[in-house]
């Protein structure tokens, strides 16, 4: 039995590293992942919530019912993320973050 | 496990919702199978779906209702705006020859509304998050939607990606809500044991369950515009299509205040009772609301891009309303009603950047040269409503600024001088909005118009959105005064 800490310091660092990748890299399909995986480090909390805040074995289930809302909505994400993404190299010919220099002070 | 479940949500109160989604869904169906049809009847149908589901939603008793009624006519106001804004719309689409692919953009502001309606009877955080993403993922498309548009492309971009930043944050959030507390439903039984707890509480469970909440706010705070989370606010605001620059300032600023509503209500109903505000969350929100204030007035000042200053200024505005919010108190009537004039002000702010794109080409505050020689009447009426932004006594605009000020004076703070800095702050940044909103006053009624400029035709629908708005800032604005001192 791995004991719930275990999952929360592995969701954390997940999370972090999303975040991390979020503000440093330049390649905005990159960034797109990093989004992802924030997404994902949170359903990793919440399906060890679930357990944990469950008694006999038998998890609470609200939380694995949020889990696959996340799951579902982080798709419909990705699939406008892309689609934009697609829409901007047409645009720019390149995804970099760097190019997005039209709107600034 | 074989208890029956209660359910929190009644089915009719969804009617909205269930309305405002199954139009979207007939209309796009009729974009889809009807493809002579023409595109502009949808944003008019979508207008009339509004106001029905606005005044089903204001016919519910609960205070909530009149949020979801607010966004819903101000999307109305949006898609009215957007059927004028068409021909701007078939360029940016597919080169303006035919109305091809132009239909979604008056149809997804619906499923977005919708979200809001459902947002506006959230009572747990599953709602709370699916409504929000509703609203979130339709507008993420409409602001891209210019495909043809570098401005456009580039604000959507930016919107998804920091949007989709504030997504993780509060879904994590919702992680570690569920992880203390055991449940999604926000209630103030609940946050009390996890703050105070009974007797198997752990200090570990107070401070994660503050680490959830702060997550949670700024998921909030994003859609709000609130400080660390405003920086979209500018690009996306210039960049955006504008009768979507107008849905994104006003309905889905909504939307951000029902979700932090929704989350702080309970603190603020915890702290009445116990007499004892939980001082970290007060700082915290003091923080935010003195730099919104700051960032959002200060950084107006050098706009000269008439959307972007109107960006900076709904997060300035932002910062006004959460003086509602300091001190872990949640007047829910004070902020609808600084909602109200800010929207009845902004969308007609937005009308005219519309009207005066269309004909003279230019988003700049400097377009608007001239306007008191060649539109007197438009001239004044967007004068009304700049002037009610800035906050001029006999301006609905002036009346809840005020209600702000006395909110702050007040609150109940961690310290006493963090009141003071509040007001002093506040003061500075209402000087600097009168700054900065009466550059377009000053550009209308001082700048003399070119040799080319020719009078702006105002077509019925802009033209009855504009005055009804001016004329509702001024009535708004002085009624109180006649029959009452307190309001």
């Amino acid at each position: 039995m791995i004991p719930l800490a275990h999952y929360l310091i592995f969701s954390g660092i997940l999370f972090a590293i999303g975040v991390a990748g979020v503000i440093v890299r330049r390649n905005i399909i990159v960034v797109l992942m990093c989004l992802e995986m924030m997404l994902s480090a949170a359903n990793v909390s919440l399906v060890a919530f679930s357990r944990a805040q469950g008694t006999d074995g038998i998890p609470v289930y609200d939380a694995q019912i949020l889990a696959l809302f996340v799951v579902g909505i982080a798709a419909a994400e990705v699939a406008i993320g892309l689609a934009l993404i697609v829409a901007l190299f047409r645009a720019r010919k390149t995804v970099e973050s760097t190019a997005l220099t039209t709107l600034k002070d | 496990m074989t208890e029956t479940i209660q359910p929190m949500y009644n089915w009719c109160e969804f009617a909205p919702t269930f309305g405002l989604v199954g139009l979207a869904v007939i209309l796009l169906m009729a974009d889809a199978f009807l493809p002579k049809f023409p595109k502009q009847a949808y944003a008019i149908a979508g207008a009339i779906g509004c106001a029905v589901a606005a005044y089903a939603s204001a016919a519910g008793e609960n205070l909530m209702d009149y949020f979801a009624a607010l966004a819903c006519v101000a999307t109305g106001v949006c898609l009215l705006i957007s059927y004028d804004y068409r021909k701007i719309t078939c360029e940016s689409v597919n080169g303006g020859l035919t109305q091809e692919g132009s239909g979604e953009f008056n149809i997804l502001p619906l499923i977005a509304t919708a979200g809001i309606c459902a947002l506006s009877k959230a009572q747990d955080l599953i709602t709370l998050f699916v409504s929000l993403e509703v609203v979130t993922l339709s507008s993420y498309v409409l602001v891209g939607y210019y495909r043809r548009n570098q401005g456009s492309i580039e604000a959507g971009v930016k919107y998804l990606i920091l949007g989709a930043l504030s997504t993780g944050m509060l879904v994590f959030g919702a992680a570690w809500y569920f992880g203390m507390t055991g449940s999604f439903v926000l209630d103030p039984v609940i946050y009390a044991q996890a703050l105070y707890g009974g007797e198997a509480h752990h200090p570990t469970i107070f401070l994660g369950f503050l680490m959830a909440l702060c997550f949670l706010l700024f998921g909030a705070f994003f859609k709000v515009g609130a400080a660390p989370m405003h920086t979209w606010i500018p690009d996306v605001y210039q960049g955006a299509p504008t009768p979507i620059s107008a849905f994104l300032a006003v309905s889905s600023k909504v939307a951000g205040f029902i979700a932090l509503i929704v989350l702080l209500a309970p603190i603020a109903e915890l702290s009445a009772a116990l007499q004892a505000p939980i001082t970290y969350l007060v700082t915290v929100m003091a923080v935010v609301g003195a730099a919104t204030l700051l960032i959002g007035n200060l950084g107006a000042i050098p706009q000269t891009n008439a959307k972007r200053l109107l960006g900076y200024s709904s997060i300035g505005q932002a910062g006004f309303i959460l003086a509602f919010f300091q001190g872990a108190t949640c007047n829910v009537i004070d902020v609808i009603q600084y909602l109200l004039a800010y929207g009845l002000a902004t969308l007609p702010a937005f009308c005219a950047i519309a009207l005066i794109r269309r004909q003279r080409g230019s988003e700049e505050i400097s377009a608007f040269r001239g306007l008191a020689r060649t539109n007197p009447r438009l001239a004044f009426l967007i004068t009304v409503c700049f002037a009610s932004l800035a906050g001029v006594p006999l301006t609905a605009g002036f009346l809840v600024k005020l209600k702000a000020f006395i909110a702050i004076l007040q609150a109940n703070l961690s310290f006493a001088w963090m009141g003071w800095a509040m007001l002093i702050i506040m003061i500075i940044c209402a000087a600097a909005g009168f700054y900065y909103y009466f550059k377009v006053i000053r550009a209308m009624y001082w700048e003399k118009p070119q040799a080319a400029d020719t009078p702006i035709s105002i077509p019925v629908s802009s033209g009855a959105i504009i005055t009804i708005c001016a004329i509702l800032l001024i009535i708004t604005g002085t009624m109180p005064l006649l029959y009452s001192y307190t309001f």
